[in-house]
């Protein structure tokens, strides 16, 4: 550290230095950086450049197959196998209509973030980042259903559900202000009642024909199971982690015993334990079948998981939060769901969306109990005698699906998170 | 002036931790109305401990404590009725970082007392302005500095309109520039007859404004003064060792 000079610049004291820029070194600048990075002395270089050729030969031979050897007829003649499985096609437009909605209220919720920015931003309604996810997906709607040799008529869908999705977009995020704000807050509410809705579209009921579980399949089946699981696992773990902070010895050690008994077993030994006990253990109607049954081990396995995680964040907020709000006169409860959970969930919430990733990858064992979710459903297709030897291009197909929603899940998290951080801003 | 009203009647209050100490060994003090009570002493001599039975922030196993005239009990509305009307100060501050300024202020208004969220923030905004940092009231605690924080924290004691207010060491965690124009909102509370029990080693502070200054040891009141006789002429040998360490 130099000195801080004090006092008066009369005749005797020399003047402060002043301020003058940064040398080179310190100013951003992507080239000098690369440069800096892998080419900092004739080793780094050498090494450099031998990876970038390793890393652009796989690069080519895979781009190669996959333009001019890969026979992706495979992939386009059981499109909708992969997306719904044996879904019954006069029943489809309830899928349709579930992709519209949740499509319109994306849009929405996505505008309506911009057009609020958080309260110390100023915020700009069309951020680089969002023109760009924009350019995304209209590149997805044009190319991805021609590349999948959809007929015209689907094509056309999936260009006006894009469409209606940016448009929403554009006007939540240009009139989001001008809306009653009461308006506004039922938008994160929407999303729940949106989800049980799409249950019943999927499923039947409210005089809709019942489609029965064992007729979902391949994409619906795997985003259905992890999204259950999820949404179900989050209210257990949260319970569960304030249980093993409980001064009740029972709801202490209860919830010691739930966490311990779940992350001491595989996966895949309580899906099957589950298939034979679940329906002993829960009251009738909740597990009536096999996929519902997975649903649940799913949904416990992950609540663990989670509790464990939630727990870490309750420990990281300080005590005095807690002693604050009380002597604010907030009862615990209050104090909990205002100040502490808000706290722990922001820290926990990294360690909850790996946990929701590595679950949305679990969720290919159901494959090994017999469902059809998408890794079951490839496997069926790949058993078909017509696709024999077309293995790579149906794993390949599979692991980009797999990679674009955990890779979704975790961009989300990620700007969640931003949002969500009050000490973004330095001092 | 202080009444002769007792807003605080602490008698004989024992207490022991869990593992056993004896922290608080048999304490009485009773602070009136509009009076400012100075508690010094040396660390672990049981300050916090005693200030924080107050608001119950601890409990306290023999003796008796009234607040207001609600007596201290195992009663959870008693509890909650004392919190509303006791402010407390914390040494950390303790803002709610996940809230904005405004925010902080306003949270145990709406959702305890049940106010209008409107009201509630225009009387928030007076507070900011009269603790000089109005202009924050969208910043999050984290951009402030100390001595802003806490006086943000004052001011969300305030807002629930307390009718005592609770300083534990206040300007301990501020760097010595920030102390000032934290103590400078304390005088002003004080000379607008707010009933303030304030646990500090500010000495300029209680000289100038305390109405008696109270100094425990091990967990007993051992000496309990006017400032000028407390300063100038310690009756106690304890109260002597501890001035001559502090000054
Ligand atoms: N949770 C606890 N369990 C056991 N002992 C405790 C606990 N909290 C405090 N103590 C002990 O009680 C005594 C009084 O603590 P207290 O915090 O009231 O002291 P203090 O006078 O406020 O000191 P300081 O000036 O350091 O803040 C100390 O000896 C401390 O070690
Ligand atoms: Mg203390």
């Amino acid at each position: 550290m130099t000195p801080i000079q004090t006092g008066p610049e009369s005749g005797t004291t020399p003047p402060l230095r002043p301020a003058r820029p940064a040398p080179e070194s310190v100013q951003p600048n992507w080239a000098g950086a690369l440069r800096q990075e892998l080419f900092a002395s004739r080793t780094d270089g050498l090494v450099s450049v031998l990876l970038i050729m390793v890393i652009l030969a796989a690069a080519l031979g895979l781009l190669r197959w996959a333009l001019a050897q890969a026979q992706w007829a495979v992939i386009q003649a059981n499109t909708s196998l992969f997306a719904i499985g044996r879904y019954p096609v006069q029943q489809q437009w309830r899928l349709w209509l579930l992709v519209v909605l949740v499509a319109a209220l994306s849009g929405v919720s996505w505008g309506l973030l911009r057009a609020f920015p958080r309260a110390d931003r100023s915020g700009e309604i069309w951020p680089f980042n969002d023109r760009l996810v924009v350019a995304l997906l209209g590149f997805l709607a044009a190319w991805l259903p021609a590349a999948l040799a959809l007929g015209l008529p689907l094509q056309l869908r999936w260009w006006v559900i894009t469409a209606l999705l940016v448009t929403m977009r554009w006007l939540a995020g240009h009139w989001g202000r001008s809306l009653p704000s009461r308006l506004v807050k039922l938008v994160p509410l929407s999303w729940p009642l949106l989800y049980l809705f799409g249950m019943v579209l999927i499923a039947g009921g409210l005089g809709l024909p019942r489609v029965p579980p064992s007729e979902w399949g391949g994409l619906l089946l795997t985003l259905l199971m992890a999204s259950f699981a999820i949404l179900l696992s989050f209210p257990i773990g949260v319970v569960v982690a304030l249980g093993r902070r409980s001064s009740l010895p029972l709801l202490r050690w209860s919830s010691v015993l739930y966490i311990e008994f779940i992350r001491g077993a595989p996966l895949i030994t309580l899906l099957f334990l589950g298939q034979n006990i679940l329906g002993y253990m829960l009251p009738g109607g909740w597990a009536p079948d096999r996929v519902w049954r997975a649903a649940w081990v799913l949904t416990f396995f992950c609540g663990a998981y989670l509790a464990e995680a939630v727990r870490a964040g309750l420990s990281a907020v300080p005590p005095g939060q807690l002693e604050a709000a009380r002597s604010l006169g907030l009862s615990m409860p209050l104090a909990l769901q205002r100040v502490v959970l808000p706290q722990a969930l922001r820290i926990a919430l990294p360690a909850a969306v790996g946990q929701f990733i590595s679950l949305l990858q679990d969720t290919t064992l159901l494959s090994l109990i017999g469902l059809l979710d998408l890794l079951g459903t490839a496997r069926t297709v790949m058993a078909n005698p017509e696709f024999l030897g077309k293995n790579a291009e149906v794993y390949l197909t599979l692991a980009v699906l797999f990679w674009c929603c955990c890779a979704a899940l975790g961009l989300g998290s990620r700007a969640l998170e931003r949002r969500l951080d009050p000490t973004h801003s330095p001092v | 002036m202080p009444s002769t009203q007792p807003m605080i009647e602490a008698r004989g209050v024992q207490k022991w931790y869990p593992n056993g100490f004896h922290a608080l060994r048999g304490v009485d003090l009773s602070v009136s109305k509009g009076e400012v009570v100075v508690i010094m002493g040396p660390s672990g001599s049981g300050k916090s401990t005693f200030i924080r039975t107050f608001n119950a922030l601890e409990e306290f196993q023999e003796g008796s404590i009234s607040v207001d005239g609600i007596a201290l009990s195992n009663d959870l509305r008693n509890i909650d009725a004392i919190r509303c009307d006791t402010g407390m100060v914390f040494q950390q501050f303790n803002l709610f970082p996940h809230l904005t300024v405004l925010e902080n202020l306003s949270l145990a208004p709406v959702v305890v007392r049940k106010r209008r969220r409107s009201e509630v923030e225009t009387q928030a905004m007076a507070l900011l302005e009269r603790v000089g940092i109005a202009e924050q009231a969208s910043k999050y605690p984290g951009q402030l500095s100390g001595g802003q924080q806490q006086r943000v924290a004052i001011a969300r004691s305030l807002c629930m309109e307390p009718r005592i207010l609770l300083f534990d060491e206040p300007t301990s965690a501020l760097d010595p520039e920030m102390v000032g124009e934290v103590l400078e909102v304390m005088r002003g509370l004080a000379a607008e007859g707010m009933t303030m029990v304030v646990v500090t080693h500010e000495m300029g502070f209680a000289r100038e404004v305390a109405h008696r200054v109270v100094l425990m040891s091990e967990g007993q009141i051992v000496e309990e003064a006017a400032p000028e006789t407390f300063f100038t002429n310690p009756q106690h040998e304890r109260s002597r060792q501890f001035l001559a360490q502090i000054l």
